[in-house]
């Protein structure tokens, strides 16, 4: 699908493509990388980095990824209007600051079928019967 | 401070914020200020909007966008009733927790 766009399909859009399979999950991407190019250029490396991230860390549900980062422009448009610092949007430990934030969102798919995979094991192991076997994802 | 309180500050932050917006709603920033004020300095404003967005998907607040002079509409917070009730467990569990550890710190039983 051409967008229009003369940039070249950067790895979070390649990402976002296998994620999101809707296109209105793709129009509100869209709508989203807009707002993005309109902040102030820190504001933006900022968020780009983060986009980064959460390519890795991220909700593995396409509604949700798009409703992460049209969160995220609210708070950087207003945090760019306020004239925030950085420093102080992100705190000593962006991480810290990242990991709170994704919180919100479904887990990303490889994470959650790590966790069920490891939570039934554990299971097993301690001989419960769980009565779900062995899961094949 | 430093360490050791913002540790103990990530399993009570949701609380002290839902304890501010019960006195009265107020915005994000509103909330840092206030935070800030009353002494916890290093809370990160990115950390504090995380929280309000995952009250708000919980639906312990009710959320109203008032349009801004500078920058996007402003989302006020308000404690809903299902945010108070939330509070209020919020107290319960606190107050068995600061016994429990007041009762470890004079030593016994």
């Amino acid at each position: 699908m051409d967008t229009g766009s003369n940039e070249p399909k950067s790895r979070y859009r390649q990402y976002l493509e296998v994620v999101t399979g809707p296109l209105e999950d793709k129009r509100r991407w869209r709508q989203y990388k807009a707002r993005i190019r309109n902040l102030p250029e820190n504001y933006r490396t900022a968020v780009e980095a983060l986009e980064r991230y959460l390519m890795h860390f991220g909700p593995g549900d396409g509604a949700d990824a798009a409703l992460m980062f049209e969160d995220l422009a609210d708070l950087f448009e207003q945090s760019a209007a306020d004239g925030t610092p950085i420093r102080e949007i992100f705190g000593e430990d962006p991480v810290e600051f990242v990991e709170a934030f994704v919180q919100s969102y479904s887990v990303g798919r490889y994470i959650s079928r790590e966790r069920d995979r490891f939570t039934s094991a554990i299971a097993r192991a301690a001989g419960e019967d769980t009565g779900n076997e062995e899961r094949t994802v | 401070m430093g360490k050791q309180v913002t540790e103990m500050l990530k399993g009570t932050l949701e609380g002290i914020v839902l304890a501010i917006l019960a006195i009265r709603p107020a915005y994000g920033y509103e909330i840092t200020a206030r935070l800030r004020d009353q002494g916890f300095s290093d809370i990160a404003e990115g950390t504090i909007y995380a929280l309000l967005v995952r009250i708000e998907r919980r639906g312990l607040v009710d959320v109203e966008k008032i349009p801004s002079e500078k920058g996007p509409p402003r989302k006020v917070y308000s404690l809903n009733a299902q945010g108070r009730e939330y509070l209020e467990e919020f107290w319960r569990t606190w107050s068995f927790l600061a016994e429990r550890l007041e009762q470890l710190r004079e030593g016994g039983n």
